[in-house]
């Protein structure tokens, strides 16, 4: 589904990524964990195509296709969703009218009609209810006025809505207590099938107790350098990161 | 028995302008009046070189072409420009080789004036230049400063020594043709001070200008420069006081300030004129230009704290010429009785990601008018400029006005800019609070006033704070109510 | 100018006299009139602008209640001045899409009156329009509130002046104004957002911003699929619907949305 080759990529001058390998298949979950300012969200940035970062080598498809070729628009349409860090707030626009837009563009990329305003409604009702979103938030504009909490449910709710083929999660889980983050990982769980994958980027375990793992990688100064089954989770969760960080080093 | 608000007012109305003495020192003054042959005398007086003379005299000629200023929330009455005297200074025998020379009155006004001009000043770490009406009286530490090749000394002298930078720097941020002030200082102006500071150099004290009026008639017009050249950086300080007199006295000074490249300025004013009795009657009046030009990377601080003059007409400014350079200005004015001012500043916005911040804090009381006047203009080619203003009036009594006129103009689409203010009031529950832990009302008016100002007041220098402080509260007596 | 209005503008003409009564009413404005809301009376109104200089008076006595929406579509120069009488109440809306110049001068001549106003222009191409409102509290115990949002494009230039005056008497004013602003291209946009007081009991604030359009919150929506020029016009919209949608007249939400989908259209 996602190939990542070599993928090098700076911000001004300074280089954050370093040469980046990654493969994601269909039905697979990934977490990619490592100290702050390793790179993990620049890499989350660069592979929805946020245009603050220059992508310097390196290649990346995404179902067959050079995604760095796309525009942002167009990378979400074909699938690619982005759960941000921190959700925007996008005053006087209403949730309900911007989610309705991103749908239809979505469909009529795909050659679909677009939803009558019953058929939307009921989907709404629907996706909400997976991440146990107040439906009264949707009458709202995006984000704005949100608690924490709610402001990641509703990027759950908006990834429901969109049914990505990969969902890329940007610290999802920072900032919830421990009911929200059981809402937010189980609403994941539930879009979880044989033909999507997911790629989480966290630095808790307590995320991926809910959302368990194929893989879990570590990124350190811009490239991965340790891949392991979900008990690397636990160890780094009891370990730190030393560890990787001196053999990595000593290499 | 418990005070009544009332008794405290009156208690407090004999509140006084402690700088209203007057120094009794034989004066040498020129008759009332203006004309080419005053200046000329000025110029001769002064043993100025001819081409500061023709200088002076187009300036003047400019001058009869202006109208006086109508534009600002300010009641003017008629000023008679021909009955000011243009030049008066205090007699002394010969130019001064030592502080032993300085007239033993002198010294002892601005002793009295809390500016001592020798010892105490070095343990304080501050460098004085004292102006007593129309001359430079004495510039302490020349020689410290002359060490890391730092001029500092009166314009009259500099004009004299160091005729070149003069000549490229004056008139060179505030031209002749600027305004009406502008153009009579210009033409008259007496003396003040000039300021150069080397490249690369860090001005090892506080710089400090200290403006006096004594005469009687006499207008003052003083003149500063500031030349910081590349990356260097000096804090410079400016006080005034004038004796209580019935009559009202013209102040029209203008300082010019060039920031060059990576260099840093920090001014800092304390003004505090005789603002004329409670009735209103006497006072300064204080048109001041002040302006600072800001090259590439520089940056510019204005700090003001205004408690004096009868009306005061005063927009210290920054042009953010250079890329990346920065402009602040803070400002607490406070006005009382029959108080007029009309201050505020000007952001000009030229280079790219240039950056400036306002804060301004009117305090109106008594029968005052207070107002804030303010530009941020962000030109075409000013890409990424970001400005942040907050500009708060705090009324104190039903009789005075607080008044707020900013404008925001901008040319450029990458610009951010903000502008908020509020305006308020000391509430009851305030000073009931207060009182109910034992402070008078009186005490509590001053402590929250000085909570106020703090934001700006914190922006001075520590000797300087802590004056302005108490200026606050002495100014404000007889105005809780 | 749209079917709608003009069908509108037909079917609910004022009366000679200017005295309008409960429910809503329309007035193109070509020339100067006299408008007066009775004691007590509910009324709404709807101004169109005609290509002309004109000013409106409009009386709110007693009690009485006004929504107006002014609609400002012509290059024309319109003022519109509202008195209102103790325990008035005015709701004003306007929206400014063409050059023009207008200016709403509104005084609170008894206690507790209330004006509130919200506004939106928006400019395109080399448009110039200046938009000013005036509020003079007059009487204490009044409360008033000005919104202006305004967005210039291209070679346009807006210009916003607002003026908050506070008599000395009118203790217990409370005041509000704000200016925001939003630049794309070489436009020029110029705020004074003033306050003159005269009197200590009062509670004004006012605000001005200059801005552009949020660059993360457009990276946003094009993460959800959204196409460039979508997201910049749903953020306009965003913008300014909440003055522009202040207060509905019935039948006239259609008209506002098609006149400004077609400014929107040439941001």
């Amino acid at each position: 589904m996602l190939k990542v080759e070599n993928l090098h990529a700076t911000v001004g001058d300074k280089e954050i990524l370093k040469g980046i390998n990654l493969e994601v298949k269909a039905g697979e979950v990934h977490a990619i964990m490592g100290p702050n300012g390793s790179g993990k969200s620049t890499l989350a940035s660069v592979l929805a195509g946020n245009e603050k970062f220059t992508v310097t080598e390196g290649k990346v498809e995404f179902e067959g296709e050079n995604l760095l070729e796309l525009p942002i628009e167009e990378r979400s349409r074909k699938g690619l969703f982005l759960g941000f860090q921190y959700p925007v707030e996008i005053p006087g626009v209403t949730m309900a009218n911007f989610m309705k837009i991103a749908v239809n563009e979505q469909r009529k990329s795909r050659g679909l009609e677009p939803l009558t305003a019953a058929e939307y409604l009921k989907m709404m009702r629907e996706k909400s209810a997976i991440v146990e979103l107040d439906a009264k938030l949707t009458s709202r504009a995006v984000n704005e006025g949100f608690s924490g909490g709610e402001k990641k449910k509703n990027e759950i709710f908006q990834m429901a809505m969109l049914d990505p083929k990969l969902a890329i999660l940007d610290e999802t889980d920072s900032g919830l207590d421990i009911d929200a983050l059981r809402i937010v990982a189980t609403g994941v769980t539930r879009l979880k099938r044989e033909d999507n994958a997911t790629v989480v980027i966290t630095h808790y375990q307590r995320l991926l107790d809910y959302i368990v793992p194929d893989y879990v990688h570590v990124l350190y100064k811009g490239r991965i350098i340790y891949t392991g089954d979900k008990t690397l989770a636990l160890k780094l969760e009891k370990e730190g990161y030393d560890w990787l960080i001196n053999d990595y080093k000593e290499e | 028995m418990e005070k009544t608000t009332k008794d405290i007012i009156q208690e407090l109305e004999t509140g006084d302008y402690k700088y209203g003495f007057v120094t009794d020192i034989e004066t040498e003054t020129i008759g009332r009046g203006l004309s080419e042959d005053v200046i000329r005398l000025i110029s001769e007086k002064k043993g100025e070189p001819d081409w500061m003379l023709e200088r002076r005299l187009k300036a003047y000629r400019h001058w009869l072409t202006l109208k006086h200023p109508e534009w600002a929330h300010l009641d003017i009455p008629e000023i008679d420009f021909q009955d000011v005297i243009y030049y008066a200074a205090p007699k002394q025998k010969k130019a001064l080789n030592s502080m032993d020379e300085v007239d033993p009155e002198l010294k002892r006004t601005f002793d009295k004036l809390g500016i001592p001009l020798e010892e105490q000043m070095a343990l304080a770490g501050v460098a004085v230049d004292a102006v007593m009406d129309s001359v430079s009286v004495k510039t302490t530490f020349r020689d410290t400063l002359a060490e890391k090749g730092i001029i500092f000394c009166s314009i009259s002298e500099a004009i004299k020594e160091h005729p070149e930078l003069i000549k490229k720097y004056l008139g060179s941020v505030v031209p002749y043709t600027d305004n009406f002030y502008a153009a009579l200082n210009a033409a008259v102006f007496s003396d003040g001070s000039f300021c150069y500071i080397p490249k690369g150099v860090r001005c090892p004290m506080e710089l400090s200008t200290y403006f006096r009026i004594n005469a009687e008639g006499t207008g003052q017009f003083e003149r500063t420069l500031i030349v910081a050249d590349e990356g260097s950086y000096v804090s410079y300080l400016e006080g005034c006081t004038a004796p209580r007199r019935d009559e009202n006295q013209l102040h029209a000074a203008v300082v010019e300030i060039v920031v060059e490249k990576d260099a840093d300025v920090k001014y800092s004013t304390v003004q505090n004129w005789y603002p004329g009795d409670k009735e209103g009657k006497g006072g300064i009046y204080n048109f001041v230009t002040k302006r600072g030009i800001c090259r590439q990377g520089a940056h510019l601080s204005w700090t003001q704290v205004e408690t004096g003059s009868a009306i005061t007409w005063k927009y210290p400014s920054c042009v953010l010429q250079g890329d990346n350079s920065s402009g602040e200005f803070y400002s607490v004015a406070m006005t009382n009785n029959y108080q007029q001012a009309d201050t505020g500043t000007k952001m000009i916005h030229i280079g790219r990601n240039t950056r400036s911040r306002i804060v301004s804090k009117g305090i109106s009381a008594g029968r005052s008018q207070n107002a804030y006047r303010g530009l941020v203009r962000v030109a075409k080619g000013a890409d990424n400029a970001r400005n942040y203003s907050q500009c708060d009036s705090l009324l104190i009594g039903d009789k005075c006005g607080a008044h707020t006129f900013p404008v925001v103009d901008c040319f450029n689409p990458t610009a951010v800019l903000e502008h908020e203010a509020t305006t308020s009031k000391i509430s009851e529950e305030q000073l009931f609070y207060c009182n109910q832990r034992g402070l008078t009302t009186e005490d509590a008016v001053g402590l929250i006033v000085n909570g106020y100002a703090r934001e700006v007041l914190a922006k001075l220098p520590m000797e300087f704070a802590v004056e302005a402080q108490k200026l606050l509260s002495l100014s404000l007596e007889g105005s809780v109510g | 100018m749209t079917e709608r209005l003009k069908e509108l503008l037909a079917t609910r003409a004022l009366p000679h006299d200017g005295i309008i009564g409960a429910g809503s009413w329309c007035a193109e404005v070509c020339g100067d009139s006299d408008i007066t809301v009775r004691e007590g009376v509910a009324a709404q109104l709807l101004i169109v602008d005609g290509d002309c200089t004109a000013e409106v008076n409009i009386d709110v006595e007693r009690g009485g209640e006004l929504r107006i929406l002014h609609v400002v579509s012509h290059r024309s120069a319109v003022n519109v001045a509202v008195a209102m009488a103790e325990g008035a109440k005015c709701i004003m809306s306007q929206l400014v899409v063409s050059p023009s110049d207008t200016r709403v001068v509104a005084s609170l001549m008894g206690r507790d009156a209330q004006f509130d106003f919200g506004g939106a222009f928006v400019l395109t191409d080399d448009d110039a329009a200046s938009v000013a409102v005036d509020v003079n509290h007059i009487s204490s115990d009044c409360v008033s509130r000005t919104v202006v949002k305004g967005v210039a494009s291209g070679e346009s230039h807006g210009s916003f002046s607002g003026l908050v005056y506070v008599a000395p008497d009118a203790q217990r004013t409370n005041s509000e104004q704000l200016s925001r602003n939003i630049t794309i291209g070489n436009a020029h946009i110029e705020t004074l957002p003033q306050l003159e007081i005269y009197a200590d009991d009062v509670k004004c604030s006012h605000g001005a911003t200059v801005g552009q359009m949020d660059a993360d919150a457009i990276l946003y929506m094009r993460q959800r699929g959204l196409s460039l020029t979508t997201a910049k016009r749903l953020q306009i919209e965003g913008f300014v619907d909440d003055v522009v949608l202040h207060l509905s007249i019935a039948g006239v939400e259609d008209v506002l949305m098609e006149l400004m989908a077609e400014k929107l259209n040439r941001l």
